[in-house]
């Protein structure tokens, strides 16, 4: 699974994007995702660099693809209004945060990630994730989403 | 409507998927039809097939990685980054519409680079003729127009009534404004090259005193070259001490300089210079039948044989010094119509002979009439650096044909430059056109003939 209740966190407290993205490597580190977590806040904070991935509507998916990751993985979660220079200049309350392999094998989790980033960019999709009060219901909502998950 | 977009993104996670999702989107908001490739770390998915391309009204590239772009020559295209597809899509998808179309780049602005590195490029003596050449053509083009609309308006002797405005023109034009100063001109900027600014004077007025002389063209090669190399010499030799250095500029060398290459054109170098100079334009005003069709034929390929370098130039400055007596030569109708046949030759072949050029060639054969048509011969030059050995051939035997015609028919001209917009300028235009044609027709089915065949 590419995503388990252990990996969605609904209440982060963190206000800088490079404290949620520290706090949310290290739950994917405790499911046992990641090796090196240093390693991969340093990979996905290089691709913020080059240009912010919060890509609008309030939801932001910084991304890694490095050998720091053991297995793939997505990390939600819900954060309070946080600056992230997003393209349209909105604070950000949704987090997707992806973990790649740099050679991944298989390409079934790249094609969820694809329909999950597809996903999105639809009103109705970030309504259910803002609308889910618990983990449960954000896995309800993912699985009956037809993303393959 | 039918767009067709390509998403990608560097890590190809997720921002090429976010992309494609809005692009749609905006697109089905406006009825229109979208195909959406993605370039992802799945893959290429969605892949946009030939007959997509085909039929696809606008073409939108958000990448910020690089992908295949060969095959939207001919489409219209933007290309843009990945953000910006997610910041607005929908103004992309119009700004695309309205986009130019895309091709491998566009012709008119290759060959004024091609042009500007070739005159950076150029170098001694032949850097120093053109620069001369370079500043008389306005005056020359001024000129010719000028004394062509004078005989327009008043006919051949119409300047000769005073007060006419065909007499006015003539004085703008003649022997006493623009003609006037072609020489000097020409002789000072080759000094110019030389010696800097220092070496004008001296080559203009050397310029002047060969025209006293009627030593004409030649002559003011003679002078403008003699005052370089002279001013170089006393800007060497002739040390003031520091406080008179300011006047070598304003006064020793323009007066020296000048005195110099003066008195040795009076005493020495102008007679045999003049004698030259006037059995040269005697042969050519009097030369017909087949010595002036071997010139055309000549002067057609020397045009055609490096398409705007040292050979072209060559017969164009020799040309352009027949046109100093005053009067139209066939030699200078020759020169031009040749050096037009190249472009508009290859342009002629890109739409008889499709399947020999690929699409970028096809595209810039629509920029290669009006090249043509200006009487701009480097036009040719990117068909030929593609595939010289069978482009080259065909474009001079062509030249030569329209050359050897030009002289043939008798057609004259005043005008060193303008191609298709100085044809009022032109004596016997009916047969000038014909030479053109016949050389731009030969051009062409040679091609046709010798070209391969393109991969489509």
């Amino acid at each position: 699974m590419i995503i388990n209740e252990k990996l969605i966190n609904l209440q982060v407290n963190d206000r800088t994007k490079e404290a949620i993205i520290q706090e949310l490597a290290k739950m994917a580190c405790e499911e046992g995702r990641i090796g090196d977590v240093d390693a991969y806040v340093k990979a996905v904070l290089k691709r913020e660099d080059e240009y912010s991935t919060a890509v609008g509507f309030g939801v932001a998916i910084p991304h890694g693809k490095t050998n720091a990751v053991k297995e793939p993985f997505l990390v939600f979660a819900k954060v309070q209004s946080v600056e992230w220079n997003a393209l349209d200049g909105e604070p950000v309350d949704l987090v997707f945060m992806i973990g790649v392999p740099e050679e991944s094998a298989g390409s079934l989790h790249l094609k969820i990630l694809a329909s999950i980033s597809r996903k999105l960019m639809k009103e109705e999709f970030r309504e259910g994730l803002r609308q889910s009060k618990t983990p449960e219901e954000i896995m309800k909502l993912l699985k009956s989403s037809d993303l393959g998950i | 409507m039918k767009i067709l977009a390509v998403t990608a993104c560097p890590t190809g996670i997720a921002h090429t998927y976010m992309a494609a999702e809005a692009l749609e989107a905006a697109a089905k908001k406006k009825g229109y039809e979208i195909k959406v490739e993605t370039r992802g770390s799945v893959g290429v998915e969605n892949e946009l097939s030939d007959k997509d391309i085909k039929e696809a009204d606008a073409i939108i590239l958000a990448c910020d990685t690089a992908v295949p772009m060969e095959r939207f020559y001919g489409k219209k295209l933007v290309n843009v980054s990945v953000s910006e597809a997610l910041k607005g899509s929908d103004q992309l998808i119009e700004k695309a519409l309205k986009a130019s179309v895309f091709t491998k780049s566009n012709l008119v602005d290759d060959v004024s680079d091609l042009k500007e590195q070739r005159s950076s490029g150029r170098k001694g003596f032949y850097k120093h003729l053109m620069n001369g050449v370079s500043f008389m053509i306005p005056f020359v083009v001024a000129g010719g127009i000028a004394i062509a609309l004078s005989f327009l308006i008043g006919g051949y002797n119409g300047f000769e009534v005073e007060g006419s405005i065909a007499a006015f023109l003539m004085g703008i034009g003649g022997g006493g404004g623009a003609f006037g100063l072609m020489v000097p001109i020409l002789a000072g900027y080759i000094a110019y090259s030389i010696a800097d600014r220092p070496g004008l004077a001296p080559g203009m007025i050397g310029g002047a005193v060969a025209m006293q002389l009627n030593s004409g063209f030649l002559g003011g090669l003679v002078a403008g070259f003699l005052a370089g190399y002279v001013v170089v010499l006393i800007k060497k030799y002739i040390k003031l001490p520091k406080s008179l250095q300011g006047i070598m500029p304003v006064l020793v060398i323009p007066v020296l300089g000048s005195l110099i290459v003066g008195l040795l054109f009076f005493y020495i170098i102008g007679t045999p210079v003049g004698a030259i100079n006037t059995a040269m334009n005697n042969y050519l005003t009097t030369m017909s039948g087949s010595n002036a069709i071997v010139l055309g034929l000549v002067l057609g390929l020397m045009m055609a044989a490096d398409m705007g370098g040292p050979i072209n130039k060559a017969a164009y400055a020799f040309a352009t010094g027949t046109l100093v007596v005053g009067s139209g030569t066939m030699v200078m109708a020759a020169v031009m119509a040749a050096g037009m046949v190249p472009p508009l030759g290859l342009a002629l072949a890109t739409v008889l002979f499709k399947n020999k050029f690929d699409l970028y060639e096809r595209e810039a054969g629509k920029a290669a009439w009006v090249l043509g048509a200006s009487f701009i011969t480097e036009g040719a030059i990117p068909f030929a650096a593609a595939d010289p050995i069978r482009v080259i051939p065909s474009i001079m035997v062509g030249s030569a044909i329209t050359g050897a015609l030009s002289m043939a028919f008798k057609a004259t001209l005043a005008v060193p430059h303008g191609g298709l917009f100085v044809f009022f300028a032109i004596e016997n235009l009916v047969g000038y056109i014909i030479a053109i044609l016949a050389g731009t027709v030969v051009s062409a089915v040679m091609l046709g003939f010798l070209k391969k065949k393109v991969e489509a």
